[in-house]
């Protein structure tokens, strides 16, 4: 093993290799812990594995490939959500079906679960349960199921049939809230999902609803992307065959209906959507728009414009986006909602795309 | 275990020190008909390795792997068994030419040619040629190209040979093929059949390779007809059906359901006439390529992609005496792409290349070639080459070459529905390459400077398109230098009736990126590789050995994402059951991977452990 290895050495003819490029601060072994911080995760691609970096609230300390770093074990691709209880992360990752269990601060492995699951997008822990939106095989639209999970053994115990494409899942009061993005086609509903019944009620919303949560008010806030249909096959004439509008709709959940609704103008396609201090910030293309939680209309004029934006996050003032590259470590850029100057910025995760506050 | 290396390398030393003795001289007088016959007079100046029959025969199991083993050529390959593609010299895989029977084969579609989805059982003779050849074998021809021929012989014959063989994992291979000919008439038929479970225990892991199973069937039939003494008819048809599954990755490969399958089907008819001072061939050719993707095997809907076509070609070249010549090639295709996204492109190609070659007597050969393409799509640059040998002794010539060459966009890249970008034109490449020459009746050593800088690298990125953020598009933008050093040893011994065959590469590359000056992903900065054999009476064996450095995959080159080197070795041997001079019967068996290294190729897909196959070969 090693001798071949230094003939080989002596037989090449050339050059010594150097590779210094690393700009990244390792934070880790013994103890290390990744509390108090900023967890990014990475989607992966074919120039490396999903992965969480992690940088502290104070931006002093910052760390890539945390899981791997800790675990000497890759997430594989493509990394989609993380989930947390008091105590675990769990990192779901669409295609490799897996979610794996990590202590959420020290970013120990506890556990996998890789039976049961068929493109797991999202997750939410109710009482010691996990419920994961799953997908189901990319050729159909009628195998897409909540995989119902016991946190203390790691399995999955059930499954509950919904419709295409489940994505974003939340927990009120007994009830799953689950938004129908519709997965590898287009799907316009919320599914409302009863724990203890496993009835469920579907409330429909505009195309493509992914972003939800309560607000303030308690209400279940949508943003639903709107879809365009069109004939590509003549790319670059483009034959655009239906239109419909994004919007963000404000559910009331005790009666399962919309109360009040803002639709964007034609073509405007909003992806993001976060609340903070009783203010929405939502993107549409590279720009960023505020308006009041309660606001009866949307904004004309940005906040902010950046160069790419895929994923945004808000935290005492400071708002997080990253410019998600898949071929290098993607940019996250902080800036300063007060002065709108971008502050900080850091290389993370490749095609880094979900940013948690840990 | 791995000391036998050091006996192998001791072994070479000792032959560097007693080779030269008599020479073997192979004198057969028998008339090979080539298709792709001025490639020899056209690759002056450039490097080429011949790939012999017993090469091929003895990595039967892919093209890949044939490939590995015994050019300093990197590659990727998804899994063992999975999409593959190669790279010449720190250069895209889109810059690999592939030329069967001197027809440009690279896919319509993604401009590259997988090398797990061309069966080489049948070919009759492989020669690995690098360096640009555009000039006469258009797009892609950058990094290199590699030639698939088939040898059609008048003379009186009529030969059959059958391999087949049983290995790890479910893996059955068996080959036929026949050949017949008399003074006027040749005939050469094969078929060919493949299979493999593939399902090899992912080392250090609980798992298996899942969904990674292939077969593939390939059958050929090439014929030439004498019509006179100056003219001659021949036809090549070649077909290929293959089914893969395409296997899953780490942490959890039993995922997979990916399913692909691939049908080809090539067809030339070429006419050829001589005299002392003029030749002309005139080739028409349909080849059609198509496959179905299916994106879970369970169910039935599938993606597919297909393309036809038709090419027309006349060669003419007239003799000035006999150390001067000139070529003119002029060639017209006609390509319809279509896949169930985009509707039916047609891209027709009108070019024109003149060759003039030059011999004079003993102090130097060189050629100077042009081309210019008029294309349906966009404007491709005129192209030129020029290449020179000198000796400088009988035993030492310098090599000279340097050469503009381009790769036109693929169908994907221009219209991939909402993506693609059509206002692409064809990426170029300016290279240079100096080699020095080595060749004694025994031995044969050449060494070879290198210098590639390509400009507008067609690259996709999430950000192509300003006004659509997230879109992935692809834009003519990248620069890339690429230099280094190969280095290749042939060498030939016998003592008695042992007799020892060396081959070795080794390569240097530094691939660089000219904007963000990192080095480019997949590509190792070394490259070694040699294949030792030895025969004896009856027996014969081979050892390869394969070292593929370290590589960077993500564009930052940082470190975590790299992939680390390794390297492998296989190991042969054959006995000669039966030998007569009608009949040949052999029987051998070959371990893969006989140190059961644990070695990646591609991130999380963990390569075959220890594996065997035993085969007979019947020749009769």
């Amino acid at each position: 093993m090693k001798i071949n290895k230094l003939i080989l050495q002596s037989l090449v003819l050339a050059v010594l290799f150097i590779s210094c490029n690393d700009n990244e601060v390792l934070f880790n072994g013994e103890g290390a812990s990744y509390k108090n911080g900023i967890l990014i995760s990475g989607e992966g691609s074919s120039a490396g594995t999903g992965s969480v970096s992690f940088i502290s609230n104070d931006f002093s300390v910052q760390a890539n490939q945390i899981f791997k770093t800790i675990n000497n074990e890759e997430l594989g691709t493509y990394l989609q959500s993380i989930a947390f209880d008091d105590e675990n992360a769990y990192i779901s990752v669409d295609n490799a079906a897996t979610i794996t269990v990590v202590d959420r601060y020290t970013f120990e492995e506890k556990g996998k679960i890789i039976t049961g699951l068929d493109h797991p997008r999202y997750m939410t822990v109710v009482d010691g349960i996990g419920y994961s939106t799953n997908w189901g095989s990319t050729g159909s639209e009628t195998d897409d199921y909540i995989a119902v999970i016991d946190l203390s053994t790691f399995e999955v115990t059930s499954t509950i049939p919904v419709g295409n494409g489940p994505e974003r899942i939340i927990e009120k009061d007994g009830n799953l809230y689950v938004s129908h993005q519709g997965a590898f086609t287009t799907n316009n509903i919320v599914s409302v999902i009863n724990i203890d019944t496993e009835s469920i009620v579907e409330i429909t919303v505009n195309d493509n609803p992914d972003e939800i949560f309560f607000d303030n008010a308690g209400d279940l806030i949508v943003l639903s992307a709107g879809n365009v249909v069109a004939d590509y096959s003549n790319w670059p004439e483009v034959t655009i065959l239906s239109q419909t509008p994004g919007s963000i709709a404000r559910i009331n959940t005790a009666s399962n209906t919309i109360t009040s609704e803002l639709t964007f103008a034609e073509g405007d396609h909003p992806k993001l959507l976060v609340e903070n201090d009783n203010n929405f910030y939502y993107s549409v293309g590279n720009k960023i728009y505020k308006i009041a939680a309660n606001s009866a209309e949307l904004s004309d004029t940005p906040i902010l414009e950046v160069e790419s934006i895929y994923s945004m996050a808000i935290k005492n003032n400071k708002l997080f986006s990253v410019n998600a590259s898949y071929s290098k470590l993607s940019k996250l850029s902080v800036f300063d909602l007060s002065t709108k100057e971008e502050t900080n910025t850091f290389n993370v995760a490749l095609a880094a795309s979900k940013i948690y506050f840990n | 275990m791995k000391n036998i290396l050091v006996i192998v390398f001791c072994c070479l030393a000792g032959l560097g020190v007693q080779a030269q003795k008599d020479s073997i001289v192979h004198t057969l007088e028998e008339v090979i008909l080539v298709v792709d016959k001025n490639n020899k007079e056209n690759s002056v100046g450039l490097k080429k390795i011949s790939l012999k029959d017993s090469v091929i025969e003895n990595n039967r199991e892919s093209f890949t792997s044939l490939i590995r083993f015994t050019a300093p050529i990197y590659l990727r390959e998804y899994g063992s068994g999975g999409t593959s593609s190669a790279r010449f010299r720190g250069t895209s895989s889109s810059n690999t030419a592939v030329i069967w029977n001197g027809i440009n084969i690279n896919s319509i579609n993604n401009g590259q040619t997988g090398f797990n989805s061309l069966s080489v059982n049948l070919i009759d003779a492989i020669d690995i040629r690098s360096g640009g050849g555009s000039i006469k074998y258009g797009s892609g021809a950058i990094g290199g190209t590699i030639h698939l021929n088939t040898n059609l012989t008048f003379k009186k014959h009529f030969k059959n040979q059958i391999i087949s063989s049983v290995g790890s994992y479910d893996t059955y291979q068996s080959l036929f093929k026949t050949s017949y000919g008399n003074s006027k008439f040749a005939l050469k038929a094969g078929l060919s059949y493949n299979q493999s479970d593939n399902n090899y225990p992912l080392l250090g892991t609980n798992f298996k390779n899942t969904n990674a199973a292939y077969d593939n069937l390939n059958w050929n039939i090439s014929s030439a007809f004498k019509i006179s003494d100056f003219s001659n008819l021949k036809f090549y048809i070649s077909k290929y059906k293959a089914n893969r599954l395409f296997s899953g990755e780490l942490p959890n490969p039993t995922t997979a359901r990916e399913k692909y399958r691939d049908f080809n089907q090539r067809n030339l008819l070429v006419f050829e006439n001589n005299s002392n001072q003029f030749s002309h061939i005139i080739k028409a050719a349909y080849l059609t390529q198509e496959y179905n993707y299916f994106s879970d095997k369970n169910i039935a809907t599938y993606d597919f992609g297909k393309s036809a076509t038709w090419l027309f070609n006349y060669d003419f070249s007239y003799n000035f005496n006999k150390n001067t010549k000139i070529d003119s090639y002029t060639e017209y295709t006609s390509i319809n792409g279509w896949t169930n996204k985009i509707n039916t492109r047609n891209r027709t190609q009108f070019s024109q290349a003149i060759i003039f070659s030059q011999k004079l007597e003993k102090l130097f050969s060189y050629n100077l070639k042009i081309r210019q393409d008029f294309n349906s799509d966009y404007e491709v640059p005129f192209v030129m080459a020029i290449g020179a040998e000198i000796p400088l002794n009988n035993k030492l010539t310098v090599r000279l070459n340097a050469s503009k060459n381009y790769r036109v966009p693929s169908y994907n890249d221009l219209y991939w529905p909402g993506q693609g970008n059509p206002d692409l034109f064809p990426e170029t490449s300016k290279q240079g390459e100096i080699g020095l020459n080595y060749t004694t009746s025994t031995t044969k050593i050449d060494f070879s400077y290198f210098y590639i800088r390509s400009k507008d690298k067609i690259v996709w990125s999430p950000n192509g398109d300003p006004d659509r953020p997230g879109v992935w598009m692809p834009n003519n933008i990248a620069e890339t230098q690429n230099s280094g050093i190969e280095l290749r040893i042939t060498k030939h011994y016998t003592l008695g009736y042992h007799t020892f065959n060396f081959n070795g590469n080794y390569s240097y590359t530094l691939a660089k990126d000219k904007i963000t000056n990192q080095i480019l992903i997949f590509v190792p900065k070394h490259i070694a590789n040699f294949n030792l054999g030895y025969s004896h009476k009856k027996w014969s064996a081979f050892y390869q050995f394969l070292f593929n450095g370290q590589l960077y995959t993500s564009e930052d080159n940082i470190s975590s994402n790299a992939m680390p080197s390794y390297d492998i070795s296989n190991i042969g041997v054959d006995y000669q059951l039966l030998k007569t001079k009608k009949q040949n019967l052999s029987f051998g068996v070959k371990i893969n991977n006989i140190y059961n290294e644990i070695y990646q190729i591609s991130p999380r897909r963990p390569m075959p452990n220890r594996n065997f196959n035993i085969h007979i070969n019947y020749k009769f």
